[in-house]
């Protein structure tokens, strides 16, 4: 039974969409009965195999149709979950849950919802089988399907402005991504003359890297490059993550850009197992820190709440790379735990930014303002999701940062010369990254939820409760997962980060026992992780830390009730002034700090920068493809020279 | 036992009381100090510890604009945060959470008592608060970088041959081979660092987000009462913990093992260390723009830190 569950998975998504295509189309309920059995069903599955994997430390290795091996050649299709797979297939699985929950109320006055259902549910068993597929040009159909999926769903409310200009350009620039990922395949089936994954890595080990297979690579990398949305293939996800419905752009960020992250660790560490080569570990390095950089930058200069948003789904997926580029096991775990707390603190801040759109229509940072005192629970969340991204502790943003800045800055003891320079500045960056995006999320807090309540929004009412439930789980999420790293590591991280160093199982699983000790030689096993560095591993220190913050909290809740003031607030503001916020005789109406003038010192001194930023992301579809077209170039030479 | 401990270390020593007793002295030593320095008399001593307690005793107004709990709740975030950090900080060889006390923790916590006053002052919805939170913002940008940078290169300095991000390490260093100010190289670091001081506590002439005479206070604008007590408390605190770290990061190493003469020592070395960089710069100097500020800091203090930074890398 449980070697059937991660097919059934992604069939249970496929046959979903095509039941809600059927069925769907003049039921309400009918609808949301099949998307929520689909996205539960999936979520019980992956669940279910946390024990024999995680825990037990197994591999799940399958061949559709039971066309195992011949002649030492995999030529049916296989599906395999190791530890990795799994850790981002329940990543895809949970995202996808809450993001359909809420979507029946978000979505609920858009037409056509039995096609967003649909595209939904496509989506989520592309990026799943995309995960747990063990075979390269399987992975490519899949990319193919996430793709396009993600393109249409993009545009769904072609109503709105820019929806389809965005979803072109995801179509033209993610195409090159698809391509270079088709060409990649081609290659390595040259070289190889299989698809499976595992036959794949244990015969290139064997054989060494040739001219091909190093192209083969670059090709790959790009193209996972591109999923991703690391810089310069970035500006289709700024405008893509924004004109999508905020239940799309949270599972764009949380799983889509995931499935981009999980091929480039598939890719050099298991099938290529090329982090050896210290020039593909300073490639990765740098390509994630000017992601991470350029992002965090080009979001200080947003005015539209879901598209700064995006720009830092962009510059935490720079660190998720940088951190995987380092190839230690710390920075692999680090990586890793980074990628989940992306998925659960971006998905937050995505579903805040659907809400205040749902609430108030618009998410301009210029004209919104003062919605906490309308939407008081949104803002309490988006608050803790504010702090998780900014690495406040003691949320979960904090804990990841600080692995990936420790694994960083021992990387840098341990290389020499040049290379330790070049991680201590990775290391700075990281941290200044920090701070840059703490400010960011100051100036949302400020121009949303904070500041003066323009006349406008007046009537606003707090998001439904459907929508808050998933928020809610989400926040919980955020400080469990801060809170609790012993065992997230013992019974996740760690697991997943030593399948992505010990590959023999991954091989032997799916080609018969001792097909990797044949092909590669013996392989010796890598360490068990060693978090002993990290004072972070000390839960009960913590645990008193919140248990006293929640105290003092809960004592200013109680103490509060004496303070004067804001409950009858018109009332007693027309009574007497000294109730009225302190404007120095000016109308309140004029007063306001937009929320893009806030960093006015910070702009000021950067402006060239900022104006080159600008100039950059021109929103020209054949500049994009342009910069993706020369990257690719530049990273294919790279490969060449170096490898 | 074990929590009781802990209990007793956040609220007694090195935590709640001993940092809030020794921010109020720092604090009141500062305005004795720049007084006498300006030719005035100066306020008492113990100035700062009165207005503290005045300031519980007077009514709290809540502005009508302001999301309640917001506004209320940011003080008190602040202030746990900052003795929270004072428990991190090293007493010379005592650490009470030895284990935990890392420079990134450090780091991180140090940024949550201004994400309170800009929370608080974001809260209050009013237009000068506005103003207020976009300075702290970024001189909160501009004195990171260099201070970031300070942090690493003493983890470098003193990770004797490899890195280290823990404080106790750092402080066994020291133990093992002197203060690090005595090592030419970190020279560069320990002026930026004591550059930092001044821009993180927001005194005169870094003070841009509070300039009383131009946006009331900034952020503070609104506050009264005990919150605002409480904010002036914390302010006082930080004083206190941002001397401290400068001692354990470059003057660790020595003292005398009883803990009680050794906390005392700490406070002298920190009024040593705050008549240098926060008394004396704030009795002579106007205050900067924000622009100007920002370009200061990461122009010369930063370049000053990375000087440090790539010496200890290349020396060390």
């Amino acid at each position: 039974m449980i070697q059937h569950l991660p097919i059934l998975a992604i069939m249970t998504y496929f046959l979903g969409a095509f039941l809600t295509t059927l069925l769907g189309h003049n039921s309400k309920s009918v609808r949301w009965f099949l998307v929520m059995l689909a996205s539960v069903a999936s979520f019980v599955m992956m669940c279910l195999l946390i024990k024999p994997i995680f825990l037990d430390g197994g591999i799940i290795g399958y061949w559709m149709g039971g066309r195992a091996p011949e002649a030492g050649y995999a030529i049916g299709i296989g599906l395999e979950v190791d530890a990795l797979s799994l850790f981002f297939g329940l990543l895809v699985t949970f995202t996808v849950l809450l993001s359909a929950v809420y979507s029946i109320k978000y979505i609920s006055r858009d037409d056509a919802q039995d096609k967003y259902y649909t595209l939904f549910l496509m989506l989520a068993g592309g990026v799943l089988g995309l995960v747990l597929s063990g075979d390269l040009f399987n992975i490519f159909i899949m990319v193919e399907i996430m793709t396009f999926a993600a393109v249409a769903l993009t545009a769904y409310r072609n109503w709105a402005e820019g929806s389809l200009e965005s979803a072109f350009k995801y179509l033209a620039v993610g195409s090159i991504g698809s391509s270079m990922i088709l060409a990649g395949t081609i290659m390595v089936y040259s070289q190889v003359h299989t698809l499976n994954l595992a036959q794949i890595s244990a015969l290139l080990a064997g054989q060494g890297l040739t001219n091909t297979t190093v192209f083969a690579f670059a090709l790959l990398f790009i193209g996972f490059g591109v999923k991703a949305f690391i810089v310069p293939f970035h500006p289709i996800a700024a405008d893509a993550y924004m004109t999508a419905p905020a239940s799309i752009s949270m599972v764009f960020s949380g799983m889509v850009n995931k499935a981009g992250v999980y091929g480039m660790i598939r890719l050099v560490y298991v099938v290529f197992q090329i982090m050896d080569v210290k020039s593909v570990n300073y490639l990765i390095v740098l390509l994630g820190t000017i992601t991470m950089f350029i992002g965090v930058t080009s979001a200080l200069n947003q005015h539209d709440f879901k598209r700064l948003l995006a720009f830092h789904s962009i510059s935490q997926i720079g660190y998720v790379i940088t951190a995987i580029g380092l190839a230690t096991s710390l920075g692999i775990a680090g990586g890793l735990y980074h990628a989940m707390n992306h998925t659960l603190f971006k998905g937050l801040l995505f579903l805040c930014a659907g809400a205040v759109f749902y609430s108030a229509g618009t998410t301009d940072l210029d004209r919104l303002g003062g919605l906490a005192k309308r939407m008081p629970q949104t803002a309490a969340i988006f608050l803790v999701g504010a702090a998780a991204i900014s690495g406040i502790p003691p949320f979960n943003g904090f804990a990841s940062k600080w692995v990936i800045y420790q694994a960083c800055y021992e990387a840098a003891a341990a290389a020499s010369g040049f290379a330790s320079i070049f991680y201590a500045v990775v290391t700075i960056v990281g941290l200044l990254v920090s701070v840059m995006t703490l400010a960011s999320f100051v100036k949302v807090s400020q121009s949303v939820f904070f500041g003066q309540l323009p006349d406008e929004f007046d009537e606003v009412k707090e998001a439904p409760l459907l929508m808050r439930i998933p928020m809610w789980i989400m926040a919980a999420c955020c400080l469990l997962a801060g809170l609790l790293p012993g065992p997230l590591s013992r019974f996740a991280l760690q697991p997943a980060a030593a399948a992505t160093l010990n590959i023999k199982g991954y091989i032997d699983t799916m080609m018969g026992g001792g097909y990797a000790a044949s092909q590669m030689g013996d392989v010796t096993p890598v360490a068990e992780l060693d978090f002993s560095t990290i004072g972070y591993w000390q839960p009960v220190a913590w645990l008193v830390l919140f248990v006293i913050i929640m105290a003092a909290v809960l004592i200013v809740a109680l103490g509060s009730q004496g303070a004067r003031g804001n409950k009858r607030s018109t009332e007693l503001e027309k009574v007497d002034g000294k109730y009225a916020t302190f404007f120095g005789g000016e109308h309140s109406t004029y007063s306001m700090v937009g929320g893009s003038d806030l960093f006015w010192g910070l702009r000021y001194n950067l402006r060239h920068y900022f104006g080159f930023l600008s100039d950059m992301h021109s929103g020209v579809v054949n500049d994009y493809a342009l910069w993706a077209v020369t990257a690719a170039a530049g990273i294919i030479l790279y490969m060449f020279l170096f490898l | 036992m074990d929590i009781l401990m802990k209990a007793l270390y956040l609220l007694i020593f090195p935590g709640l009381l001993y940092c809030s007793v020794a921010g109020l002295l720092l604090a009141g030593i500062d305005r004795k100090v720049v007084a006498r320095m300006q030719k005035r008399i100066g306020p008492p001593l113990l100035q700062p510890a009165y207005d503290f307690f005045k300031l519980l005793g007077k009514e709290t107004i809540v502005p009508a604009a302001a999301a309640r709990r917001t506004f209320l709740a940011a003080p008190v975030i602040g202030l746990v945060s900052l003795v929270v950090t004072a428990v991190l900080v090293p007493v010379f060889g005592f650490s009470a959470f030895g284990g935990v006390a890392d420079v990134v923790v450090i780091l991180y916590l140090l940024t949550i008592p201004a994400v309170a006053i800009i929370m608080g002052g974001a809260a209050s919805g009013s237009p000068y608060a506005g103003v207020g939170i976009s300075r702290e913002m970024v001189t909160m940008m501009a004195y990171e970088l260099p201070l970031v940078i300070v942090l690493l290169a003493v983890g470098k300095a003193a990770g004797d041959g490899g890195v280290t991000f823990s404080l106790s390490k750092i402080v066994e260093y020291q133990q093992a081979n002197g203060p690090l100010i005595t090592h030419w190289t970190m020279w560069p670091a320990a002026l930026a660092m004591l550059l930092v001081i001044p821009a993180e506590i927001g005194s005169h002439p870094f003070d841009v987000a509070e300039a009383e005479t131009e946006i009331c206070e900034g952020a503070l604008v609104e506050y009264s009462g005990a919150p605002l007590a409480l904010f002036k408390l914390s302010s006082a605190i930080k004083l206190y913990i941002m001397t401290a770290l400068f001692s354990c990061l470059f003057l660790s190493g020595w003292g005398t093992g009883i803990v009680a003469v050794d906390a005392l020592i700490l406070v002298a070395v920190c009024a040593v260390i705050m008549l240098i960089c926060v008394s004396l710069v704030r009795a002579v100097c106007a205050r900067l723009k924000v622009e100007i500020l920002f370009r200061f800091y990461w122009r010369v203090v930063a370049v000053l830190a990375a000087i440090s930074l790539i010496l200890a890398w290349l020396v060390g």
